[in-house]
This record gives structure tokens, C-alpha cells and sequence, in this order.
């Protein structure tokens, strides 16, 4: 790409060939006002506040959409040029409703702030009042029609990053309108994932967080914290809104990313929610169906006491989070296997990520990263979904699904033995019963690596004959490996088979995506997922848990806890049905409180950050299980675990990974 | 003996004015004949003539207006069966004088070579008159660049509106490099009172598919759009069964000609949206998605359908490259002035004697098409102003009549030569009433993406309609220049680039019509409603009660034979009691 020079307001300005005008100014610091454009969104020059003068051309250029040329020189202040933004700002502003005093967003809006920057404190025009609705259907979001200056961002949003396509203009001239779907509410779309994307860029009140509003402007707030969404494996990067010590709105940070500065409904509402939740403050001991407050010694001391006994006895356990940082999952690490080596240790969801560790090891053995960064979904020509569904699990993956299939044109293919999470874009949909997963998957990986004809009893045959065709002729294929069928772990070896067979090769890896719901499910696989499945099985005197009380336990934790003699639950929040398990309960920072790092799906570690002072008198992991081996009598063995070291190298490129034989069952 | 022809004209408004009818009366009455032979044909021009029958015996040719059944029989009787010609009806004779040869001998037929002579839905009559000629010679003895070179030799530019060399246009799609090319024809006619692209469609649907064959052939595409107006179904019918027969005949399809070249072209409806008729937005709409104009660059020469280059050209464009192809651009260039070649279809509306549709040599004065071509003013009435462009155009005075019809000249005015629509006002007409229809036309039909011609036309409506109604003032005027410059300026798309040009060129040159308006509070055509008032001069009233019973609001009163009198706040302004007043009692002031 070629250096470019252009004289902007006779400042000279330094930028890249295919750079637009605005693009330019923006590198080198002139402002240039600006309303449907956003980045990360394709500029379609509609508000045309950005217009500037061009010397040697009579027309106004919109300056988001026009390519900037060596040489040119720009004038983007002039007073002709203010006049025609104010106008712009004055036919918006008596358009619709625009009484700013009546309005959630007044003092966070951009086009407030144009217009006070412009000098606009009139109209010449008789307000219009068009009378559009207000749509107050969606339990999430608010949209009131009354306020929308149709900058698009919305509908961009929507299908260019979320790909829901629920946003769209309907009618023409004046009553030109935001529409959903096909005219339904918003709270009865069919295609909107809740996702609030569409409210974080919308720069009026028209798309509003029923969460948010009223809560603190942006600029009212006391701190601004750049962090990573801790609720699942893709960690999206987040903007945290804190006031008076709670989370007042969460916003997506990486608009020029891949994600676009999405976020999913979880991270969206759950996340400012959690600041609100009741705490655990303060440790407690079970006296009958219930607590009473006990001091951090007392508690300590009766949990250790418990634990000692128990791993005399060969009787104790500890499951952990997933959603633990790094950091944390070394201290566990250091604990409960160099410590105390305890031979019943897990993590939550331990079948899942098991299934996924045995299923990849002999290709990480090879050397070999078995999985790619998630986003390289959206550069795919056919994604393959085995018995997953991305919106329930990964959400923000089934964003990257739906825009590469619609909008890049990439092929869709679904293997399930539910219902198919894409219908309606899915170029070729099997249903298989889950006894007969892992023989489609042989089948396949035979059809494509040795042409063998394809016929699995009870299967669509020419349904499969299409799939292997696809699977051939595919360049860059992704495979969508869901929880559910990673609970095999010969499924994921076999399917892994596939993605060789099929060459999908990326530069960081092959490409597989593991639906792994928690944050920090790689880092878990890599330190605290046991060999073998015991909980339910075994025979606890005593276990440890952990839990960041983020998102509901699994079933199968829960009923360990239950059979489990003792129970200490170390957790942030007074969350039900965990605490009713416990037998001493030890409070924990909340994950605003924390910091640390996830190893991301994305290919990236990257950091949590606090984003609110703890406010209460907390102990960390590190002081408390000093203290509660000390009180066991035994020496911490602190050894240096890192969770994430070896899982983003790779030692061999992904195209010299070869196939792995799988017994067959 | 030759065997005598019938030809009915039964395009759109042939048959809008009864052509149906009189063509079942005549196929009735002649079916079975050996020396008869009755078509249908497309339009000729003569629309406010219409129904027209020609009658070609003994290498005679004789057209007849206005025809019933009752005339169609006796044309049969006394011209086909007697030889006897029915004078008081002819409308063109081309033997003898008639009343319509002056108007066709103005005219220089190049894109209506065949519209109203041929039946459309007969491919070989349309190879009789040298169809399929351009596109065999183009393929046969030409490479794409001699196609091209051909077309900027002739000086055609595109009759959709803009002007742009078609030459040129094909230039840039030919120099893209892609796998696969689109050649659209912009067949959308989406000004109000154009109905020119319709008639080529329906009269002469194989010379649209012919230039885009050629136009395929030079830019090297294989795949060509008609994007028609659903409200067109004649049109979409004649083009459906030309497209059958062009493949049939091989002039279609894969290897055409045996040249090596294929191509082929399916039909588009569009849904009748004005701002569909843009390029970039008609793009959209061929993709399925929204019809809504995007910026430029990427144009779509380069990055159209699909993201490959895709060239568009208007129907009117298109009709002329067979003719340019096979008799070559010097013939084509002879006609017109400057950098205007060729001819342009007007069609011809409002205020005069004879409306319909003209095809003119480029340069020709105003004055020369409304008052030669079109016959002049009825009544006797005075010229007022002429529309040209329709809701892009502007309005001329007088004075400017003597502007010839040339891109430049027409520009130079504020006008444009637009699509070809143009209405002829007389003194009845008022300027701002005028303004206010081009607009609220345009202000419906903005896509909706620019504030400034979404929520800035209606704003100039709003203006204009207080004007209309006595409450505008002198800053209602200044705001009104002051947005229409900016929304032209400021707009993305040619609708809005181009929505204030009524209102922009009546401003400047009928600037007193507007103060009478916000001055004296008077409409001087008496149009606008609230400023007039209709009274019953008691002098002249005779009590016959007329209006009184035709009023639809009852605002008269008055017994017999006595005077009458309106109530003034009842009164609608319909005008229904100057209509029906047998003495004209009845004056709006
Ligand atoms: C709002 C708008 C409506 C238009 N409608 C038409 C139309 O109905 N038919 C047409 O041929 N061109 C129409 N045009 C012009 C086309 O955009 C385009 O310039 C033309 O089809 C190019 O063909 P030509 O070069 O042969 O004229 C319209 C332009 C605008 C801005
Ligand atoms: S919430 Fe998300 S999916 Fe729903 S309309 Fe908004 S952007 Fe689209
Ligand atoms: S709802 Fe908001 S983002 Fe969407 S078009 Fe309206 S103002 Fe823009
Ligand atoms: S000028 Fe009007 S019609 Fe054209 S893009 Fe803008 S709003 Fe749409
Ligand atoms: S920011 Fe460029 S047109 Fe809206």
C-alpha cells in the first residue's frame, strides 16, 4: 500500500492508498463531523455531514465514502460548508422528535452534540410531528421511531457484524422507517439474537437499553474501564461503564475488529446485572437449613480441618471454574495437584472439555494446533457445524456463522442430532442420532480422503454424497465442533480426521472452532481437567468448589455437591442452588473485582481487568489457600504452571498434521 | 393487386382510447379475406388522435383518427372494399395533403423507425426493415473496440437523463477485466408524464434487444437485464415473446451466429419506484435488496450487479445502435448541433393541440417543436411556460424558446433535457401550483436516505404550499432558495440533486407569479383555491338553476328564474358552475 499526501484545512496529511478523506483526517487529527458513519460499518455517505470541498472540483464530497488521491486538497471547514451541516442538523432536529429534555440519551447523543457544536439553537421550521411508533415490545430495548434520524447504522450493524438482518428501511420520502423483520415488533422478531448491538450505535435515543437509560451518561461516569467479557470462550473486548460502583452499561471495543464490537445478550445485560446481584460478604457455616456468619479464621479452620480428614481418607475433591483466570487456575493447579495431589479434581462441564482434550491430544502431540482464531470463520467458503449450536453456546461465533454464509457468501452445512440452529441458510442439513456421529464422521473422512462411496445406514445418503462433495471441493472449510459432540472424545479425533482430510488448514492452525462455553475452558483443559470422569462416581467426604456464580452450574456439579459429605463453596454471590450445597461458605471477589487473563478462542490472551474497587473486606485465592494449607499442615508447593503456554504455539504448521487412526466402534 | 393492409394502432394508448374494440370490429369484419390483412401495431405519436387505423392499399398509405366502430365499418365499406378515401377523417396521407404530414415531415425517425409501422410481435416484419442488420454486421465485421469507436464517432449520449456518451460509458465497462459483465436496459420510465420508453418497448421491442446485443458484443458481457416497470404489461409482453422469437431465430442465446459470441437477456420488473430508475439504486434492486442509491466510486462500470462491472443504458439509447451500427455514425451525426447528435423523443403534453410523442433532430428551437410539432396553444390561449425534464427539469419563459434542444443549451437554463418529457402551460397554469406537483412527486419518492432530500423536500413543499395559500412571506422565499441550492448540492443522488430544479428555475424566471402570491395574495392564473373566489355576476344571471344543481357541495342558492347566489365559505373552487353556466355568469376573481 502506497504513501499518500493530501493537504487537509492546509495542514499536510500523511495517509494510505485507498484511504477515504475522512480516513485521512482522522489519522492526522482533523475533525471532521460525521453521523452514519461508524467504523468497522461500510460508509454509505447518507447524512452527509462530512461533506468537504475538494480544490478542483465543484461538487461537495461526502468525505466518509470518497477515496482520498495524492495531492488533493481538502477544505472541510469553510463557512459554506458549516452552513449546509447546520441545515442538515435543522431540517433532523424539527424531522422528529427531537426535544432533547424529554430524552434518555440528551447529553449522550451525537446529534445533541452536533448541533450545540454547530451553533443550532433554533429551527426555521415548524416542527413535524409524523406520530411513529414506539416500540416498547422488546422486554431489552426500546425504540422509539420519534427519534431516528435514519443514519443506518443500525441496520448495518445488524447484518454486517450480528448478520440477523432483523433492520431495515421501509417506505419512502417522508415517512421513510426504521422496520424489523417484516413489519413484526421488535419483541416478536424472529431474527434478533437481543444482542443490543443496534443500541450501541445508534447515535440518538432512538434504540435505547431499558438497563442503561437513566443510569448515568457516559460522560457521567466515574471510571471507564477497558476489559474482556468474562462468560464465555470468545472474550469479548468490553467497555465498562462504572458509576457509584456499579456497571452502568457495557459496550463492545473492538468496532474495527472482527466482532465489530458486538456482544451477545448475555455479555450486554448479564454483565452490568452482576454488580447488582446480593454478595456474599462475609464467611458463613451451616447450622441446620441455615447460615451463620463466622469468622474468616473460624470457617478457614473447619473447612481445613474437613479437607485434611478427607484426603486422609482418599475422599476429597475440588471442582473448579472454568471462568478462573490464568492466574488463578495455576494457584488451583499448585494446590489440589502439587500440593495435595487429589485424585478427584475437575472443572465444571469436566465431560466437555475432557472430550475435547483426549479427542485433540495426539494431534497437539504431532505438535500441531488442533483449532483455529473463531473469527477466521467469517473468511471460510464452508462452515461445518457438528452437533453444536453457536448462539446457545458461543453466541458472538454464530454472528461470525450467519455473516459468512449471507453477506460473504461462504456455503453452510449442519450435522445434528437436534434441530438445525440455522435453518433457512444451511445449504446442506444431516440428522443423525448421536449413536451414529462418529460413524458419519468415519464415512466422511474415508469419502474424502480416499473416495470411498458414502452410505451410513438410516442417514440421508445423498445428503452425505453433497457434503463430501462440498467438503473436496472447500479451500478453507471451518469446522464448528459442538459441546455436545465433544463429549466423545473419538467424535472430536475423528472429526479432527476430517478437517485434515478436507485441507483445512489456517495459517495459526487447523480449522476446527470447539464450542467451549466457559472463558477460560483452554486454560482449564491445560490444567484442571482430571484423566478420568469421576464426579457423580466417586465417594466425597469433602469438596471444594469454586464458582464465580456467573452462569448456572451444570448438573452434574450440582448433584456431586449435593452427595458430597462436606461442602465448601468458595463464590461471590449469594446464588441459588449453590449456596443451599454448601457447609461452609467463603466469599470471593466478584469477577469486577479481579484481573487476570483468558486464553481466548479468538487465539489471544487477553486481560481482565478491574473495573470496580472491591468494596468489600475480601481475601484473594492466594491468602486463602495459604491459610488453609497452612491450617492443613502442609507445605504450598507453589509450582509454575502456565495455563496458556503451549496452547497458542504450535511447533508444526497445521498442513503437515497428519490423520490419526481411530478405533472403530 | 396487392393485398390491402390494416394496421391498428394498439399500444398502450391506442388501446386507453378504444383501440380494443375497433380492432375486433375490423378483424371481424375482414377475417376470412384473402386481400386483407389486419395487425396491430405499435404507437406512432399521434396519441390524442388515437384510435388510429392506417389503411395501406395500392401503395397508398392513409391513417384515420378518432376511430368508433361506426367508422371502422364504413372505412371498410367505402376506402378498403370502394377505394373511396374518407377525407373529413384522414389524419396523414401520404399521397395527398393531410393535416398531420406537416408534423411527421419535422420529425426525423430514427428510434421510432419502426414503432407504429411494424407488428411488434412479428420478428420478421421487424427483419424486413433491416432488424438484426447492426448486430450481424457488429459481430461479423467488427471488434468490439470498432463497435465502440462507432458509438463515440456517432457523438450518442444517453437518453436516460444524464447525457453521458454512450461510447464512453461502454469504454470503461469493456477496459474492466472480470469474469463475468451485465448489460442492463434501463426500461424503469419513472417520470410522471413520460411515455416514450414505453412505446419503443411495445411498438419496437426487437431494436431494444438488437442495441443490447451490440452493446454485449463491445463490452463483453453475457448476461443482459431488462429492468422494466411492472406497470408496463404490454411492454413486458411484446419484449417476452420478442426474446422467444430472437432465440428461436438465433439472434439470442449461445453461439449467435455462429460467431462465437453468446448472450442472452432475461426481464427484471420493478416495482415502480421512481428513485429505481438510478443506477446504483436500480443495482440494489436487481441484487433483491432495497432500492436505494449508494455513493460513487465504486461506479459500476467497474462494480455493479454483484460487484461485477455492469453497464446501463436507457431504452430510448438502446433503440438507436442498430441504426448507427448499420448506416455509421456519420449518417447518425448528421442530425443535431454541437455536441448533441442524433435525435431526441419528446413526448408532448399539456397545453397544446396535439400531443403524443416526436422525434426531433437534436437542436431544433423550443419554439419549433410546441408550436410546429405540437401544433401550438389551444384556444388561442397565451404560451406561458414550458416544462421540460419533468420532476428534474425546470420551466422556461417565452423568452427562452428560441433555446435549441441540445444537452448544453437546455443546461445552460437551469432545465434539463431529462428523459423527454415536456409540458406545454398556457396561462392558465400557475407556476407555483406547478412547482408544488414536480415536487411532491419527488418528495414521495426520495429513497429516504438523505436528510436533505428526504426531510428538505418536504420542507420546500410546505413553503410552497403556504404560498399557495396567501400565508407565504419574503423569507419563506429566501429559505426556499436557500434549500434548494444546499439539497442540490448536498444530495447523493441524482433525485435529489436534481428535486429542486422546478422550483429553482421558476424562482428565476416567473419570480413576480410568486409575490403576487405572497404580495397581493392573488393567484394571477386563478388556481390556487384559497385565493380565488367565485361570484355570479347579477347582471348576467338568468336563474336557470344549473349550478345550483351541479354544485357537489351545495354552496349555491337561488329560486328560479332568479338571481343566484354562491356562499363563498361552502364554496370548494371546483368550478363546476363556470362549466355548466349556459350565459358565463359566473367569474373567479
Ligand atoms: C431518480 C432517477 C431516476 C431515473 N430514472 C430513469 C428512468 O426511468 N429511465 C432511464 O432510462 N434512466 C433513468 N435515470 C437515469 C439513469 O440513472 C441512467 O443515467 C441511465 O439509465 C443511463 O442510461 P443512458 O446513459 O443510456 O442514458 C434516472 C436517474 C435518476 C437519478
Ligand atoms: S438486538 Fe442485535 S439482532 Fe436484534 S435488531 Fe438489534 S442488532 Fe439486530
Ligand atoms: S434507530 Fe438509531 S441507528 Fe438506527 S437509523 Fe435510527 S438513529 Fe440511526
Ligand atoms: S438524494 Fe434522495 S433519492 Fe437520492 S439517495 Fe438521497 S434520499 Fe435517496
Ligand atoms: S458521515 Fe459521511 S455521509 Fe454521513
Amino acid at each position: 500500500m502506497s504513501e499518500i499526501n493530501l493537504i487537509i484545512d492546509g495542514k499536510e496529511c500523511k495517509g494510505a492508498s485507498g484511504d477515504t478523506i475522512l480516513q485521512v483526517a482522522q489519522k492526522n487529527d482533523v475533525y471532521i463531523p460525521t453521523l452514519c458513519y461508524l467504523k468497522g460499518l461500510t460508509p454509505i455517505g447518507s447524512c452527509r455531514m462530512c461533506v468537504v470541498e475538494v480544490e478542483g472540483n465543484a461538487k461537495l464530497l461526502t468525505s466518509c465514502t470518497t477515496p482520498a488521491q495524492d495531492g488533493m486538497v481538502v477544505n472541510t471547514k469553510t463557512q459554506k460548508l458549516f452552513n449546509y451541516r447546520k441545515q442538515i442538523l435543522e431540517l433532523l432536529f424539527a424531522g422528529r422528535n427531537h426535544f432533547c429534555m424529554f430524552c434518555s440519551q440528551s447529553g449522550d447523543c451525537e446529534l445533541q452534540t452536533l448541533a450545540i457544536e454547530h451553533g443550532m439553537d433554533s429551527v426555521r421550521y415548524p416542527y413535524l410531528y409524523h406520530d411513529f411508533e414506539n416500540d416498547a415490545t422488546s422486554e431489552d430495548l426500546q425504540m422509539d421511531h420519534n427519534r431516528c434520524i435514519l443514519c443506518g447504522r443500525c441496520i448495518r450493524v445488524c447484518a454486517e457484524k450480528v448478520g440477523a438482518h432483523t433492520l431495515d428501511l421501509e417506505k419512502r420520502g417522508w415517512s421513510a422507517n426504521i422496520i424489523t423483520d417484516l413489519g413484526s415488533k421488535l419483541g416478536d422478531s424472529e431474527t434478533c439474537v437481543h444482542c443490543g448491538a443496534c443500541a450501541q450505535v445508534c447515535p440518538t435515543g432512538t434504540i435505547t437499553i431499558r438497563d442503561f437509560v437513566y443510569r448515568g451518561r457516559r460522560n457521567d461516569c466515574d471510571d471507564v474501564v477497558e476489559s474482556i467479557c468474562p462468560l464465555c470462550s470468545l472474550g469479548c473486548e468490553i467497555k465498562g461503564y462504572v458509576r457509584t460502583g456499579s456497571l452502568t452499561r457495557v459496550e463492545g471495543s473492538n468496532l474495527e475488529g472482527p466482532d465489530g464490537g458486538q456482544l451477545c445478550h448475555k455479555g450486554r445485560w448479564w454483565l452490568p446485572e452482576s454488580t447488582e446481584r446480593e454478595r456474599l460478604s462475609v464467611p458463613m457455616i451451616r447450622e441446620g437449613s441455615t447460615f451463620r456468619e463466622a469468622s474468616w479464621e473460624e470457617a478457614l479452620g473447619l473447612a481445613a480441618s474437613k479437607m485434611k480428614d478427607a484426603c486422609q481418607k482418599g475422599k476429597a475433591g475440588a471442582i473448579v471454574s472454568g471462568l478462573s483466570t490464568d492466574e488463578e487456575l495455576s494457584v488451583f493447579h499448585s494446590v489440589f495437584k502439587d500440593t495435595l495431589d487429589l485424585k478427584y479434581f475437575d472443572c465444571f462441564i469436566g465431560d466437555i472439555l475432557r472430550g475435547f482434550k483426549k479427542g485433540f491430544e495426539p494431534f497437539v502431540e504431532q505438535g500441531v494446533k488442533p483449532f483455529t482464531a473463531a473469527h477466521n470463520i467469517t473468511s471460510s467458503d464452508l462452515v461445518l457445524i457438528l452437533d453444536a449450536d453457536p448462539q446457545d453456546e458461543v453466541p458472538v461465533t454464530a454472528s461470525y456463522i450467519r455473516v459468512n454464509t449471507i453477506i460473504n457468501g461462504g456455503k453452510l452445512a449442519n450435522i445434528s442430532s437436534a434441530t438445525n440452529p440455522f435453518k433457512g441458510i444451511t445449504d446442506v442439513d444431516i440428522k443423525v442420532s448421536p449413536e451414529k456421529m462418529f460413524n458419519v464422521i468415519t464415512a466422511l473422512v474415508k469419502a474424502v480422503s480416499e473416495n470411498e462411496p458414502i452410505e451410513v445406514s438410516g442417514v440421508d445418503k445423498t445428503a452425505l454424497e453433497e457434503l463430501a462433495g462440498m467438503l473436496k471441493e472447500a479451500n478453507r472449510p471451518v469446522f464448528i465442533f459442538g459441546g455436545n459432540f465433544a463429549s466423545d472424545a473419538k467424535a472430536v479425533t475423528q472429526a479432527t480426521n476430517l478437517a485434515i482430510a478436507s485441507g483445512s488448514i489456517f495459517e495459526d492452525g487447523l480449522g476446527i472452532v470447539p464450542m467451549v462455553r466457559h472463558a477460560n475452558s483452554l486454560a482449564a483443559i491445560n490444567t484442571v481437567v482430571g484423566e478420568e470422569p469421576w464426579i457423580g462416581k466417586a465417594d466425597i467426604d469433602c469438596l471444594y468448589v469454586s464458582s464465580t456464580g456467573l452462569i448456572p452450574e451444570d448438573s452434574q456439579s450440582l448433584e456431586a455437591m449435593s452427595m458430597a459429605r462436606f461442602c465448601i463453596i468458595h463464590t461471590p454471590y449469594m446464588v441459588h442452588p449453590l449456596v443451599n450445597m454448601a457447609d461452609v461458605l467463603i466469599p470471593s471477589p466478584a469477577w469486577y473485582e479481579r484481573s487476570g487473563h483468558f486464553c481466548t478462542i479468538e487465539g489471544e490472551r487477553r486481560k481482565l481487568n478491574t473495573m470496580v474497587k472491591p468494596q468489600l473486606n475480601l481475601k484473594g485465592l492466594g491468602e486463602i489457600f495459604s491459610t488453609l494449607t497452612e491450617k492443613m499442615g502442609v507445605k504450598l508447593n507453589r509450582s509454575e504452571v502456565q495455563p496458556c503456554e503451549n496452547i497458542f504455539n504450535s511447533t508444526v504448521p497445521a498442513d503437515k498434521a497428519c490423520q490419526v487412526a481411530v478405533e472403530e466402534v | 393487386m396487392s393485398r390491402t393492409i390494416v394496421k391498428v394502432g394498439m399500444a398502450s394508448c391506442g388501446i386507453a382510447a378504444g383501440g380494443g374494440p375497433v380492432f375486433d370490429k375490423l378483424h371481424s369484419l375482414l377475417d376470412g379475406r384473402d386481400d386483407v390483412e389486419v395487425k396491430k401495431v405499435g404507437c406512432i405519436g399521434f396519441c390524442y388522435k388515437e384510435p388510429l387505423v392506417e389503411i395501406e392499399k395500392d401503395g397508398v398509405c392513409v391513417t384515420y383518427g378518432e376511430v368508433d366502430s361506426a367508422l371502422a365499418e364504413e372505412i371498410v365499406e367505402k376506402h378498403i372494399d370502394q377505394g373511396q378515401i374518407l377525407k373529413e377523417h384522414v389524419v396523414l396521407n401520404n399521397s395527398a395533403e393531410a393535416p398531420e404530414n406537416p408534423r411527421l415531415e419535422n420529425q426525423v425517425r430514427i428510434v421510432l423507425r419502426n414503432t407504429g409501422l411494424i407488428d411488434p410481435e412479428n420478428i420478421d416484419e421487424y427483419i424486413a426493415r433491416e432488424g438484426y442488420r447492426g448486430l450481424e454486421k457488429a459481430l461479423k465485421e467488427m471488434t468490439p473496440m470498432q463497435v465502440i469507436q462507432e458509438i463515440l464517432d456517432s457523438g450518442l449520449r444517453g437518453r436516460g437523463g444524464a447525457g453521458f456518451p454512450t461510447g464512453l460509458k461502454w469504454k470503461f465497462a469493456h477496459l474492466a477485466k472480470a469474469d463475468k459483465k451485465y448489460f442492463v436496459c434501463n426500461a424503469d420510465e419513472g417520470d410522471p408524464g413520460a411515455f416514450m420508453d414505453r412505446s419503443v418497448l411495445e411498438g419496437d421491442p426487437h431494436s431494444v434487444l438488437e442495441g443490447m446485443a451490440v452493446g454485449a458484443y463491445a463490452i463483453g458481457a453475457d448476461e443482459g437485464i431488462i429492468y422494466c416497470r411492472a406497470e408496463y404489461p404490454l411492454a413486458i409482453k411484446h419484449l417476452n415473446r420478442a426474446l422467444e422469437q430472437a432465440r428461436e431465430r438465433g439472434f439470442l442465446g449461445d453461439n449467435i451466429m455462429g460467431t462465437g459470441f453468446s448472450f442472452d437477456i432475461h426481464i427484471k420488473e420493478g416495482a415502480g419506484a421512481f428513485v429505481c430508475g438510478e443506477e446504483t439504486a436500480m443495482i440494489a434492486s436487481i441484487e433483491g435488496k432495497r432500492g436505494m442509491p449508494r455513493p460513487r466510486p465504486p461506479f459500476p462500470a467497474n462494480s455493479g450487479i454483484f460487484g461485477k462491472p455492469t453497464n446501463i443504458n436507457n431504452v430510448e439509447t438502446l433503440a438507436n445502435i442498430p441504426w448507427i451500427i448499420t448506416h455509421g455514425s456519420g449518417e447518425f451525426s448528421k442530425y443535431g448541433i454541437g455536441k448533441s447528435r442524433g435525435t431526441k423523443v419528446f413526448a408532448l403534453a399539456g397545453k397544446i393541440n396535439k400531443g403524443g410523442l416526436a422525434e426531433v433532430p437534436m437542436g431544433m428551437p423550443l419554439r419549433d417543436v410546441i408550436f410546429d410539432v405540437a401544433g401550438g396553444i389551444p384556444n388561442n390561449r397565451k404560451f406561458k411556460a414550458v416544462q421540460l425534464g419533468g420532476p428534474s427539469g425546470g420551466c422556461l419563459p417565452e423568452e427562452l424558446l428560441d433555446t435549441p434542444v441540445d444537452y448544453e443549451s437546455i443546461n445552460a437554463t437551469g432545465a434539463i433535457m431529462g428523459s423527454g418529457g415536456m409540458v406545454v402551460m398556457d396561462e392558465t397554469t400557475c407556476i407555483v401550483d406547478v412547482a408544488k406537483f414536480f415536487l411532491s412527486f419527488v418528495q414521495k419518492e426520495s429513497c429516504g436516505k438523505c436528510p436533505f432530500c428526504r426531510i428538505g423536500t418536504k420542507r420546500m413543499l410546505e413553503i410552497l404550499e403556504r404560498i399557495s395559500e396567501g400565508n407565504g412571506s419574503h423569507e419563506d422565499l429566501d429559505l426556499l432558495a436557500e434549500l434548494a441550492v444546499q439539497i442540490k448540492d448536498g444530495s447523493l443522488c441524482g433525485l435529489g440533486q436534481t428535486a429542486p430544479n422546478p422550483v429553482l428555475t421558476t424562482l428565476k424566471y416567473f419570480k413576480e407569479e410568486y409575490l403576487a402570491h405572497i404580495d397581493d395574495k392573488k393567484c394571477p392564473a386563478k388556481v390556487c383555491t384559497t385565493l380565488i373566489h367565485y361570484s355570479i355576476d347579477p347582471e348576467k344571471c338568468i336563474g336557470c338553476t344549473k349550478c345550483a344543481r351541479n354544485c357537489p357541495v351545495d354552496a349555491i342558492t337561488g329560486e328560479v328564474k332568479k338571481l343566484h347566489v354562491i356562499n363563498d365559505d361552502i364554496c370548494v373552487r371546483c368550478g363546476k358552475c363556470i362549466e355548466v353556466c349556459p350565459v358565463g355568469a359566473v367569474t373567479v376573481e
